[in-house]
């Protein structure tokens, strides 16, 4: 049987994201890929070096534009400690309020995704209809849809009044009962499994070896969450559950997500029962004594790791970002061989990957 | 001139365009309704169609240029011609006994040439998407040849006509054989490429399929292909299995016919928003293992009752 080489990308209505794949199909089966990636490269960690410390809290940000908050969280947490201040309790509900928020359209965003890949517009359309929610929150509370500008090296700039809380409070119970619909869709939809299961079924053995995170290590069975491992901003007082999968598969993996997303809306309404009172930042410094550090949290595709390193002058000399996607990248070549065509946008819309965060 | 004007403007080709637009329209309209969407005006069709034709016509170096551009006439040209031959209320431009075979076959035409298309394109999106298409063809052509002779065999005729004299006064052929609908509808869906069928263009894995490479003119053509298919294969299953036109009603039999019509095509959208699409060895699989044994037993249970 002759082989077509079926170029899937930098272009291509699968993708949201630049990413360049090169599949050799022998009939509808893929015997090779080769991914390649760069495309949204922006040179940011190297950029961090000739901004200060302030500055590159909003650069941080534009990382990504899913997930841009978790982002300037982490890295407002690198700098705090080599700074050695603590942020007020308030600053920290709040950055876990937006963090669980943000966690919830990413998960939702992902479900349509998947669901477009599949040729099951109807989920993408309501699922993207219901990430609109969290996106109003967001705008409310900050001004912005994806880039928030929320958080300051301290603390939080956004605060939330009497009238936003009700608004949240509202939003939540509206998710939680949209919430059902996904629920039916993963456990009894049955084109959905059909596409789904046993699809881009990942072992436990390859998640190890190429440090894959978040759900998609947690739909594999690995019990990593850094919400609980190594708690952050608020999240010591707040109790949840970690979901963990068995399969490995992209169904497994989008049932993760929607239970976390239960998890997510439970974790927002404890932060804003709870939230204490007080300031929203302390005041920082513009020069950070010399020193390196290294921040972990849980942005929604799973772990996110900062490395920052100073000097003792108001620019970083170093600052590394290790992404959740770079490892599921790794993954994908060796995934995509020996699979139907057909099941090609189910395993690579099944990653989650975020290409502008792992190419930054 | 009778069949002149029968052939060109009611029911021919005008009318079969006009209402190939309106349908593409409801379609549009319903889909978006059940998402949650907001849908297209009644003209977005006919925009999109003349936005096409007025659009430069462009063909990659890699194009058979003579067959890219007869295919899509071919395509029309044989959807119109099946068209001629279904009953539209209770007058068909042409009518004899065994133009049931006929439609089929003509219908069968653009499907062959869509392959074509993709073939001739040389581009890689269009190969592979042919090669889809083609496969399936082999999976839904053969029950919904099944599902059309069923109550071929059971009124003891082959033309259309015929076939809806049979069902005067409410015998529908829904009621005595309603496996053989059932049969028929998925194989129509499998025709149009409909979700869950939308394999040959599924876009999230070969972007437009076979069309990938079309523009201008040729991408219009066959755009309207696909919608006049859509209009053709309905007013089949309505003439086949739904009683066609109620005469007794006089003029109001044309709106009844509109209304048996939307509600097929109500359905057809309803399927579209309800399901992901299926891969090819599972569509090969209901084709086969599904379909075409149910088809049979309807027809042996046809032939039974008919007494053949």
């Amino acid at each position: 049987m002759t082989t077509v080489r079926l170029p899937i990308g930098p272009q291509h209505p699968l993708l949201k994201e630049p990413l360049s794949l090169q599949i050799d199909v022998a009939g509808e089966q893929i015997s090779e890929a080769t991914v390649r990636i760069g495309y949204v490269h922006r040179g940011i960690e190297e950029l961090t070096r000739c901004r200060s410390y302030v500055q590159n809290v909003h650069l941080i940000e534009r990382i990504c534009g899913i997930c841009s908050h978790i982002h300037s969280t982490t890295y407002c947490q690198a700098v705090e400690a080599l700074l050695g201040i603590e942020i007020p309790p308030r600053a920290a509900a709040l950055r876990v309020l937006l963090c669980e928020l943000e966690r919830i359209h990413s998960h939702l965003l992902w479900i349509g995704v998947l669901g477009e890949a599949i040729g099951f517009t109807t989920i993408f359309m309501y699922a993207w209809r219901d990430r609109e929610l969290v996106l109003d929150i967001m705008e409310r509370l900050s001004g912005g849809r994806v880039s928030h500008a929320a958080n300051i090296i301290g603390g939080v700039r956004v605060d939330l009044g009497a009238e936003e809380i009700a608004l949240i409070e509202q939003t939540l119970d509206t998710l939680e009962t949209r919430l059902s619909l996904y629920r039916d869709l993963m456990v009894h939809d049955r084109p959905f499994r059909l596409r789904t299961q046993g699809i881009g079924r990942l072992s436990l053995e390859t998640v190890q070896a190429l440090g894959i995170v978040g759900p998609t290590a947690r739909a594999t069975g690995v019990d990593v969450d850094m919400r609980r491992d190594a708690p952050y901003a608020g999240y010591g007082g707040l109790s949840f559950r970690v979901i963990v999968g068995s399969e490995g598969d992209v169904w497994s993996r989008a049932d993760v997500r929607q239970q976390e997303i239960a998890q997510s809306l439970s974790l927002c309404r404890q932060a804003i029962r709870a939230l204490p009172e007080g300031d929203l930042a302390v005041r920082a410094p513009a020069r950070v004594p010399e020193g390196e550090v290294v921040t972990r949290t849980e942005a929604p595709r799973g772990e996110l790791i900062y490395y920052v390193r100073s000097d003792g002058s108001d620019r970083p000399a170093r600052l590394k970002i290790r992404t959740p996607t770079l490892p599921a990248l790794m993954s994908l070549a060796g995934l995509l061989r020996g699979v139907q065509a057909a099941d090609l946008p189910v395993v690579i819309a099944g990653f989650d990957l975020c290409i502008a965060c792992a190419d930054r | 001139m009778l069949v002149l004007w029968q052939m060109l403007v009611f029911p021919g080709a005008l009318f079969l365009i006009s209402g190939s637009l309106l349908i593409a329209w409801l379609d549009r309209k319903i889909i978006a309704k059940l998402q949650g969407r907001v849908g297209p005006p009644w003209y977005q069709p006919l925009a999109d169609m003349l936005k096409l034709l007025s659009k430069e016509d462009i063909m990659t170096v890699d194009t058979d240029a003579l067959m890219a551009t007869l295919l899509p006439l071919l395509a029309v040209a044989s959807t119109l011609a099946a068209g001629m031959y279904i009953p539209v209320g209770n007058r068909a431009v042409m009518s004899f006994e065994g133009d049931l075979i006929i439609v089929v076959f003509l219908l069968a035409i653009p499907t062959l040439g869509y392959f074509l298309a993709g073939w001739a394109s040389g581009g890689v999106y269009g190969v592979l998407g042919g090669n889809r298409s083609l496969l399936q063809y082999f999976s839904y052509e053969v029950p919904l040849l099944i599902g059309l002779s069923a109550p071929a065999l059971y009124s003891g005729s082959w033309q259309i006509l015929a076939l809806m004299d049979a069902q005067r006064a409410y015998r529908w052929h829904l009621f005595s054989l309603p496996v053989g609908f059932f049969v028929a509808l998925i194989g129509l869906i499998g025709k149009l490429k409909r979700v869950p069928f939308d394999i040959p263009h599924a876009k999230t894995e070969i972007g437009a399929g076979p069309l990938t490479d079309y523009s201008g003119r040729k991408l219009a053509l066959w755009k309207l292909t696909i919608m006049l298919q859509t209009l053709v294969g309905l007013n089949l299953l309505v003439a086949v299995y739904m009683g066609g036109a109620d005469r007794m009603w006089g003029a109001w039999g044309y709106l009844i016919y509109g209304i048996k019509i939307m509600t097929l095509l109500a359905g057809l959208a309803a399927v579209q928003a309800l399901y992901a699409r299926l891969r090819i060895d599972q569509m090969a699989q209901l084709g086969w293992r599904a379909l075409v044994p149910l088809g049979l037993a309807q027809m042996l249970i046809a032939l039974w009752i008919s007494g053949g």
